[in-house]
């Protein structure tokens, strides 16, 4: 009943413990300045190959750029470059505290009144899966010029990745931290500010640091929707003129910076967390109450009804009170004549659901890519504890670089067709996946370990029998996570690159005023996205069961 | 020794009548206290003795108003249910791992309960407090920094802090190794001697119970029911040397043997290898 709170060793002191112990972090041993020094000899042998294939194998293809063509690109129009980073850094510093500040407003909410927790996560979510690409040209016409749109889809990036973690942390407590505040007569309230609210900060913290990146990608999504300066009009200019260096730069720099604010928020946490900072990124499905599969579907499909319901709701009073011009504010009901009962809604089905399919197409292989390809990787590392040393931190970094910054250059590098926007998705998926599972495998209780140590089982079948089952939870949240990622890193790469799918009807849809069916494709790409989330959370479900019960059932 | 004026007041008297417990479950129930009838006299120091699962925490936390007893069970605290006496902070619980808070130091881990029970915060005596507990010139160490024996009395320090009338501890030396266990067996009950305190301990140590209490109840599991109680008439303050009387051997042994330690266990007739 009673889980160790972070930070504290639980096993009591062995005979003769009556002498005062106290625990000093011990200083930096021999083995961790290795560990240094392969991360840093990573980097470089990493920059070196880079080098040799640009300047050798791939030389005057415009594929990738040499890392020392990139440092010359980005010196010569520092001055350039250090304004437009100015620019876009503010729009996504706005942007991150907007959104974070609402994931803590909505997670202070359930936290007060827990039966709101279904209703907050799930909208939350539906609203997380609108595609940024088509809400981008929306907010333009509310917003006009300026940094609004860039702002807001900033926020929109960014407060799921906190909201759901930081539920997590404001539930994850110990009971007995909560009985002791009842034993003396306080309430939930107290509870909240006294144990909860402090308890929370490292899962807090965590989704934090996941924010800096998606805010930095919001902003460049928003400034790819007609803004007159920052990194993504830079960056479209720069495709635009086939500026191959001009590209590689803006990625680099995109990286770094995402990089640097993900360090520094990584090492505020670091000095804020009283144990080791969790990784988990998502919750395990929300616990339902045992029914039978009948009943369960039941419950299943008025859930669903009563939510549509609330959102198209939602929408129509959003309408309202900004008294939106209903030229391009399309209600659910225009959606509906448009999809549905029109006299061309069957030519407007066959535009849409065609453009998505081909989306899907790409989309789904580049999702399934990316996560074979981290499930693999990580297994791969963890069997070699060197290779894993050196990995790690490359790959860590490497999750907070903005992928869709990156988007048009990997479909420059790869060709306009399925290849370039299943790359970018793979990547998309990749990087958070491998992180999760690198961190997963590492789950497996000390004691599973020494009891296969017992019997010289091999690595592979410790990795196998053990570490895979334990790893199950943490994969399954960036799955799911991953999935209005891999739309979104699909839509962007169409629309810059590609000039297919769904991601190019709705930039095409916009450009072109037909907001007929800009609006209907939002609805459509956000119905897919919540329902590939869900069937993830249906397979996931049905795994844990089996292999972590303790995750489902609590 | 006793770290609070009694300010006059008077230990209250803890009577539970016919105190049901059910827990319902998906296919089945379990009766976890069934009928249980236990008077705590004042002032006076109740063991809970028991195998796992037979209660003892359970009747503990519904003592202490955590947890709700079944239609028809009555626990009154000096007249009162255990709710409004918590509203007043006149309740301290002691858990089994300690429960400090890792963010806090082992000072603010005191005054905290000081705030929870609406007290004003009285640094010198938390301090006095902690001294007189052994951990002098830890007040600023976080909880990862004590070992588990110096968690254990910071817990008990922030139990005695808010000078509670009803004092229970759930095992609070569960999770620390024997010798240490007895040392603080020997050391802390002298801390709230005489301070108007009720308290009520649950613990697997028949040793234990018999060394700090007045009365051994012994319970009997599934249903939760009270066996016996065995009065402890050892002297107070209790010392290593009680320890090695016939008289505290003698009750030690009686406990057991209404506990049926001394059963002999039928050898499993498997065929073993």
């Amino acid at each position: 009943m009673t889980l160790a709170p972070p930070g504290i060793e639980r096993r009591a002191t062995s005979g003769g413990a009556w002498r005062e112990r106290v625990t000093i972090p011990p200083p930096p041993t021999r083995g961790q300045l290795t560990l240094a020094g392969r991360a840093v000899g990573g980097w470089v042998a990493l920059i070196l190959v880079w080098e040799f294939i640009a300047r050798q194998v791939l030389d005057g293809t415009r594929l990738i750029a040499a890392p020392s063509a990139i440092v010359v690109d980005a010196v010569e129009k520092a001055d350039l470059y250090g304004r437009a980073f100015r620019y876009t850094g503010t729009e996504a510093f706005w942007g991150y505290v907007w959104g974070n500040l609402a994931a803590i407003a909505l997670a202070g909410l359930v936290a007060v009144l827990p039966i709101t927790e279904r209703l907050v996560l799930r909208v939350a979510l539906v609203v997380f899966c609108l595609p940024l690409v088509a809400i981008g040209p929306i907010l333009r016409l509310i917003f006009g010029l300026g940094d609004g749109p860039q702002i807001t889809l900033s926020a929109l990036a960014v407060y799921y990745t906190t909201l759901v973690p930081l539920l997590v942390g404001l539930r994850a407590v110990p009971s007995n931290w909560l009985d002791l505040v009842h034993s003396y007569g306080r309430g939930r309230l107290t509870a909240l500010l006294v144990v909860r609210a402090r308890a929370c900060v490292p899962y807090l913290m965590s989704g934090l640091q996941v924010g800096v990146p998606a805010a930095f990608l919001g902003a460049l999504v928003g400034e790819f929707t007609g803004a007159e300066r920052g990194v993504g009009v830079l960056t479209i200019l720069a495709l635009r003129s086939l500026d191959t260096d001009g590209l590689w730069a803006l990625a680099a720099l995109s990286s770094a910076f995402s990089v640097i604010g993900y360090v520094l928020v990584g090492e505020i946490g670091r000095r804020l967390s009283t144990g080791q900072p969790p990784i988990i990124l998502a919750p395990p499905p929300a616990r339902t109450r045992a029914r039978s599969a009948p009943r369960r579907f039941v419950a299943g499909v008025f859930e669903a009804t009563w939510m549509t319901g609330l959102v198209i709701g939602a929408w129509a009073l959003f309408f309202w009170l900004f008294g939106l011009n209903s030229y391009f504010a399309k209600t659910p009901v225009d959606v509906w004549r448009w999809l549905i009962s029109d006299v061309d809604a069957g030519a407007h089905r066959v535009e849409i659901f065609g453009a998505l399919g081909s989306t899907v197409a790409f989309a789904i292989p580049g999702y399934f890519a990316g996560l074979a390809l981290g499930v693999l990787l990580a297994a791969i590392f963890e069997l070699s504890s060197s290779v894993r040393r050196t990995v790690t931190p490359v790959a860590v970094a490497l999750r907070c670089v903005p992928i869709v910054a990156i988007a048009p250059l990997l479909v420059q590098a790869l060709g306009r067709g399925a290849v370039g926007t299943m790359v970018v998705v793979a990547l998309m998926t990749f990087f958070p996946t491998l992180v999760a599972c690198m961190y997963g495998l590492q789950q497996t209780p000390g004691q599973v370990d020494d009891f296969f140590a017992t019997f010289a089982v091999p690595r592979w079948r410790v990795l196998l029998l053990a570490q895979l089952p334990a790893m199950a939870p943490a994969f399954f949240s960036a799955a799911r996570i991953a999935c209005p990622a891999a739309i979104l890193a699909a839509t962007v790469a169409e629309w810059l690159a590609t000039g297919t799918g769904i991601g190019n009807l709705m930039a095409v849809a916009a450009g072109t005023s037909v907001y007929g069916t800009l609006w209907a494709s939002v609805v459509v790409v956000t119905v897919f996205a919540v329902l590939l989330y869900w069937l993830v959370e249906v397979v996931e479900r049905f795994v844990l069961k089996r292999v972590a019960p303790e995750q489902v059932s609590w | 020794m006793s770290t609070a004026p009694a300010r006059g007041r008077t230990a209250p008297e803890v009577t539970c009548a016919s105190v049901t417990k059910t827990f319902r479950g998906r296919e089945q129930s379990v009766t976890a206290l069934d009928r249980v009838d236990l008077r705590l006299a004042p002032g006076t120091l109740t063991a809970l003795v028991g195998p796992s699962g037979c209660g003892k925490s359970t009747l503990l936390r519904i003592i202490a108003g955590l947890e709700q007893a079944d239609e028809g069970s009555m626990v009154l605290l000096d007249g009162i249910s255990p709710d409004a006496m918590r509203e007043r902070g006149e309740i301290a619980v002691a858990f089994q791992d300690a429960s400090l808070l890792p963010w806090r130091t082992a000072r603010s881990n005191v005054a905290l309960a000081q705030k929870l029970a609406r007290q004003p915060v009285d640094r010198e005596r938390i301090d006095r407090l902690l001294t007189l507990v052994g951990l002098a010139g830890f007040e600023n160490a976080k909880p990862s920094q004590l070992s588990g024996g110096m968690r254990q009395r910071a817990a008990i320090a922030r139990c005695l802090i808010t000078s509670p009338r009803l004092m229970l501890l759930d095992e609070p030396f569960g999770a620390v190794d024997e010798l240490t266990r007895r040392r603080l067996n020997l050391e802390l009950p002298p801390t709230w001697a005489d301070t108007g305190t009720t308290t009520l301990l649950v613990t697997h140590s028949i040793p234990e119970a018999v060394l700090l209490a007045d009365d051994v109840v012994v319970m009997t599991a599934r249903p939760g029911r009270i066996a016996a109680t065995v009065a402890v008439d050892l002297p107070r303050p209790r010392r290593a040397a009680h320890l090695h009387t016939p008289e505290y051997h003698r009750l030690v042994d009686e406990v057991g043997t209404l506990l049926g330690v001394d059963e002999d266990f039928e050898p499993s007739t498997g065929g073993q290898p």
